[in-house]
């Protein structure tokens, strides 16, 4: 990337511009930087009473009570697993959604299909579990209704009760709430691929695959890639709202994220300090991340973020 | 300049010469004000809170009347409800002691600011109850100490007993406050169960035959074979024979009946010994393993629903509004609004009495407590009143029997009748003058916030006051309920359990462990039991193999959690409190 010279012109040129970045500024920095101050907590053996100035220090004592729990150590690999399952099929899925409705004959059909597809995106995660309770219930939940009348299973199972289906659960609650919403953008680049392409390749003799696969494809690569990377740093925010509802006793060893643990023992068992340094740990593993993929990608001679 | 600044203290000094003139005339002759406009709201929630004295600011007319009747002053920094000019009972009151009260409230103001401003000032009425703000005013030196001045007036003294006035204590080891409320004459009438009980369907009992109900055997043993002949109700809606509500911190339902079961009452975290007051861990015995066993049979048997475990509270209350479930364990507060849509239904048949279930034959149950009482606040008399003595004997003469019940009842032939039996009713239109507001401002004077006992009065046939008369409550019950009631012989539903008794010094332990932060070491193994007994407790019960899942648990929870660590610090609370109520 070539240096950016900056000097009086251009920066008396983007006056305007400078003057609407401002806000943003002065945003990210209310509630983005002047937040992290509050970080000193997780070095503290914090007390409301005593304040952030007269808490006792304990230096990295809360980190090594932190990576000393198991279940701790649990909810970094849940964190993880969810966030990458999710992360992996939400690309994969939004791809194929995106190059499928652009493959679609009519327009007004498109159209219909696409609203209709990303309505869900819009919906509260509290709507969207009350949803999944529903459709898994034992007694008149769609799912097992129609596993039954398929003979697949002999009886009702209760999938909430196994920890062995949970990661799966929540990865496909994810995908009917956002696939259609995700596949907005690369529709998006879809359309910016140049028609003669297409042209090109139908007059050698190109079927409809071939053409997904020599033509669309590549040219969704770049956004691809961004966004991957991008997604990689969110990995770790695999999401609080859609464990914690589904969650329940039995399968809260593979339900439990750092969000949750956060706030199970940062607000309700009142170990401030506890809970601050689980979230820098999250925030360190994150920046940690995105620096991994965007190297990656570098390396790999494809567009990068930095 | 000079000249402005001297008026400004000359009219200074006049303000000041008034207003201790004021004060002077204050609680000599009683015509003062407590400092704060007469309060006028509507709050009144209960009768005890809907009354208040009045003795007039003009009160020329009265005392004169009523030759030498003594007016004190309060103040309560609550919201209540001020009592018209020559109330009926009040002056009734005054004419058999010689004193009355002009009580003021709080308006407009926070207790704490209330309560700021007078202490700032230095001048308080007679009686002051600070509610929030009472430490402040002990802190303040607003309060005198009772206990200098009570050996003449027994009413007062014995009101507490010695333990729990040593509860009350100060640091200075003096007494400045009186706790008002939660004081039972001879036992408790409440008419509800608030609490936490095995509950079970008055459809349910009803087709079983009333059955004495006395262990977890028993009473699995109706449902079961209520389910067996009723799988589902008349519009075909499957029965459920159990519900587990183990969602997040509610999962009590599931987890603390062993010592309910032994017969301690609910202490929450632990089961306090009775004889060596020491701690013990009910998640770990013989009642306990035995309580899971039979909750696994009964899952086995598909009594308990499958999906219990994987429900969240507005689940199993929708289950609950549906009239399907014959029983569970729960609180009743945590279900009543599942009570109340069952109700609107009109499946009264399908409501729930509590039943004090043990594990065997022989054990006493405590199911029903005392409310705990609450040292933090109550009535205080204060450094402005010039007559100590005589504010005593005011506080002691309303805790006489007679006093007691023109308080509570009002009076007789007006506000309630005898009975032949000697049992005070009253008729449709006492009851609802006794809700008209306006009736008991000019009529009704409870000194709702001076000392008062809830309970039995004083004649030992009556409750205390009204609501708490079981034929009173026994007559707005419904058809079935009162069927399921006339053949267990009880009028209400704290009659299903035992009486509560004398509460232990140390009870309830749960406001100890509810304040654990998980940075202490003990705090921290409360939190690890918990998180262990979220995951493994419902293990348990859906196990196929029951005894290998509990050996499986029992290994986990003791390698996990350091018990000894969160007994010790359980032990040293229980004796910090016995030595409190000692008075060491």
């Amino acid at each position: 990337m070539a240096k950016l010279a900056i000097n009086k012109k251009t920066l008396k040129n983007q006056k305007t511009l400078i003057l609407m970045g401002i806000p943003f500024a002065i945003y990210a920095i209310i509630f983005c930087y002047v937040p992290l101050f509050g970080w000193i907590m997780a070095f503290q053996n914090y007390k409301p009473k005593d304040g952030m100035w007269h808490s006792k220090f304990v230096g990295l004592g809360k980190f090594e009570r932190l990576f000393s729990d198991d279940t701790f150590l649990k909810t970094i690999r849940n964190t993880f697993c969810m966030g990458a399952m999710n992360l992996v099929f939400s690309t994969i899925f939004a791809i194929l959604f995106a190059i499928l409705l652009n493959e679609f004959w009519t327009l007004k059909g498109k159209k219909i299909i696409q609203t209709v597809s990303y309505l869900p995106h819009f919906l509260s995660w509290i709507i969207v579990t009350g949803i999944c309770f529903d459709v898994l219930s034992m007694e008149n939940g769609v799912l097992n209704q129609v596993l039954v009348a398929l003979h697949v299973i002999p009886e009702p199972i209760n999938w909430l009760a196994y920890p062995k289906y949970f990661w799966w659960i929540v990865t496909f609650a994810h995908l009917w709430k956002e696939t259609g919403w995700n596949s907005i953008i690369y529709l998006a680049a879809i359309t910016s691929i140049n028609p003669d392409l297409y042209e090109a390749a139908s007059i050698d003799g190109a079927g409809r695959l071939s053409k997904i696969w020599h033509i669309t494809l590549p040219g969704l690569k770049p956004t691809i890639m961004i966004l991957l990377i991008m997604n990689i740093g969110n990995v770790l925010n695999a999401g609080f709202e859609v464990q914690y509802l589904l969650g329940n006793g039995l399968v809260q060893s593979v339900a439990q994220t750092i969000d949750i643990y956060v706030l199970k023992f940062g607000i309700s068992n009142g170990d401030y300090s506890l809970g601050t340094a689980a979230g820098i740990f999250k925030s360190v593993v994150s920046i940690a991340l995105i620096a991994i993929a965007n190297a990656g990608a570098k390396a790999m001679g494809e567009e990068s973020l930095f | 300049m000079t000249k402005t600044k001297s008026i400004a203290a000359l009219s200074m000094a006049i303000c000041m010469m008034a207003s201790m003139a004021g004060c002077a005339n204050n609680s000599g002759s009683g015509s003062g004000t407590a400092g704060n406009e007469p309060a006028a709201t509507t709050a009144a929630k209960t009768e005890n809170n809907n009354a208040g004295g009045e003795a007039g600011n003009e009160g020329g007319e009265t005392t004169a009347a009523s030759g030498d009747v003594k007016e004190f002053t309060a103040f309560f920094a609550v919201p209540g409800n001020e009592t018209n000019e020559g109330n009926d009972v009040q002056e009734l009151i005054a004419s058999k002691i010689g004193a009355k009260c002009k009580m003021t409230w709080l308006t407009g103001q926070t207790a704490d600011e209330a309560v700021g401003v007078m202490i700032a000032g230095g001048q308080y009425p007679d009686f002051i109850d600070g509610s929030t703000g009472s430490q402040q005013l002990i802190d303040a030196g607003a309060c005198i100490a009772i206990d200098q001045y009570w050996d003449a007036y027994p009413n007062l003294k014995n009101f507490w007993t010695e333990e729990q006035w040593n509860s009350v204590r100060n640091e200075d080891g003096h007494i400045y406050i009186i706790p008002q409320f939660g004081n039972r004459w001879m036992y408790d009438t409440e008419t509800t169960h608030n609490d936490e009980a095995f509950w079970i369907q008055v459809r349910v009992l009803e087709w079983a035959g009333y059955p004495k109900i006395e262990t977890l055997d028993d009473y699995f043993k109706v449902i079961e074979d209520y389910i067996a002949a009723n799988p589902t109700m008349e519009d075909g809606t499957p029965n459920i024979g159990y519900e587990i509500l183990s969602d997040d911190w509610r999962y009590f339902c599931l987890e603390n009946a062993p010592f309910f079961l032994d017969g301690y009452p609910n202490d929450g975290c632990v089961i306090v010994d009775r004889d060596t007051h020491k701690a013990i861990d009910y998640n770990t015995t013989d009642t306990a393993k035995r309580y899971f066993k039979k909750l696994n049979e009964e899952y086995q048997k598909g009594i308990v629903d499958p999906e219990t475990f994987t429900m969240k509270y507005d689940q199993y209350i929708s289950k609950l509004s549906t009239g399907r479930v014959c029983g569970m364990v729960d609180q009743h507060w945590d279900f009543n609004d599942a009570e109340v849509s069952i109700k609107s239904q009109g499946l009264d048949d399908c409501t729930y009495v509590p039943l004090g279930i043990v594990i065997d034959k022989g054990i006493e149950e405590h199911y029903h407590s005392n409310p705990a009482l609450d040292v933090s606040n109550g009535i205080s008399i204060t450094t402005s009143c010039k007559d100590i003595d005589g504010a005593l004997k005011f506080i002691d003469d309303l805790l006489s029997p007679e006093i007691l019940t023109l308080r509570n009842w009002g009076i007789e032939g007006e506000d309630y009748l005898v009975g032949d039996d000697g049992l005070f009713y009253r008729t449709e239109e006492m009851r609802s003058k006794a809700n008209d507001q306006s009736y008991i401002n000019q009529h009704l004077c409870s000194y709702s916030y001076f000392p008062n006992y809830g309970g039995m009065d004083h004649d030992e046939k009556n409750a205390a006051s009204p609501q708490y008369q079981p034929k009173e409550f026994y007559d707005s019950l419904s058809e079935p309920v009162k069927k399921c009631f006339d053949a267990y012989g009880v009028q209400t539903y704290v009659q299903f359990l035992n009486k509560s008794g004398e509460n232990a010094p140390w009870y309830p332990m749960w406001s100890y462990s509810n304040n654990f932060t998980s940075d202490t070491p003990h705090g921290l193994v409360w939190a690890t039991m918990a998180d262990v007994k979220h995951e493994y407790l419902p293990k348990v019960v859906m196990a196929p193999d029951f005894e290998a899942a509990w050996e499986e648990y029992m290994g986990v929870y003791n390698q996990r959690c350091d018990i000894p660590v969160f007994l010790n610090a359980i032990d040293e609370e229980i004796q910090r409190r016995i030595d409190v109520a000692s008075g060491n």
